[in-house]
């Protein structure tokens, strides 16, 4: 057994970020950090466009008139869709890590993405 | 790819991570499943918007209720607390010196204090503009 495979690094922080040709593992590995990356960076953008809230009604009510532009909603709906696939796939995650469904890894996976597809289209439906 | 996730091995804490910061980030992920399901269910349906969002009346109004802006000061806590936890395990990937993470920890431990401060006094401004 190579003891130095799961051993960080620099080259192999940047490799995740595309794991074409690998297995489901490491798109599910992918997914979950790119979206945690994403969600992370709306956090904070997030708090800051709250603070409008504290400027009066004006301001906070300019803003959401931004909301409509398309791009934004679509920005919007990205984010939503980010949170349900990463809260997901973090659930699977954190079964595994008790010790749920360890050998049923990637039914898991593919069976809460199903879940994660659904979810999606409900607000969808709601946001379009 | 440096851990694979989908293995016959169940998940952990990665290596150079305190297990109970792990834990912490593993127990707080599926509470804020639930909360941030209630979360956009409360902005993109229950706001007098077309869209469904909420406005600044609307805001104000919501927050009049006194579990409101309690809930959400958890609700605030809990994620940065989730996505600070887990951004400095992405960055251990990068294999950092001990001296490097240190930094790392304080730093995004001083943007999560920051952050969570400003919240409460967001949260408690919205909360007086109704009285």
């Amino acid at each position: 057994m190579n003891t130095t495979r799961n051993q960080p690094s620099a080259r192999k922080f940047w490799s995740w970020f595309i794991p074409l040709r690998r297995d489901i593992g490491s798109w599910a590995f992918a997914l979950n950090r790119i979206t945690a990356l994403g969600l992370t960076l709306y956090l904070f953008l997030h708090l800051g466009v709250l603070g409008l809230l504290a400027q009066g009604p004006g301001a906070y009510d300019d803003f959401l008139v931004l909301t409509e532009n398309p791009f934004i909603k679509l920005g919007e709906w990205a984010v939503v869709a980010a949170a349900i696939l990463h809260g997901l796939n973090g659930i699977r995650i954190v079964l595994t890590s008790f010790g749920v469904g360890v050998t049923r890894q990637k039914q898991l996976f593919y069976g809460f993405m199903l879940i994660a597809v659904f979810v999606i289209l409900i607000f969808t439906a709601r946001m379009y | 790819m440096s851990q694979p996730i989908i293995s016959s091995s169940a998940s952990g804490p990665r290596p150079g991570e305190n297990t109970w910061i792990w834990l912490i980030k593993i127990v707080t992920g599926p509470l804020l499943v639930i909360v941030l399901i209630l979360h956009f269910i409360v902005n993109h349906y229950l706001g007098s918007m077309s869209s469904g969002l909420m406005t600044y009346e609307d805001v104000v109004k919501y927050f009049q209720n006194p579990i409101i802006p309690a809930i959400e000061i958890l609700f605030l806590i809990t994620v940065v607390t989730h996505s600070l936890i887990g951004l400095r395990g992405i960055l251990l990937d990068m294999n950092p010196s001990r001296t490097t993470l240190k930094i790392v920890t304080w730093l995004l431990a001083l943007l999560g204090v920051s952050s969570v401060v400003y919240g409460i006094w967001l949260a408690l401004t919205i909360a007086s503009k109704g009285s």
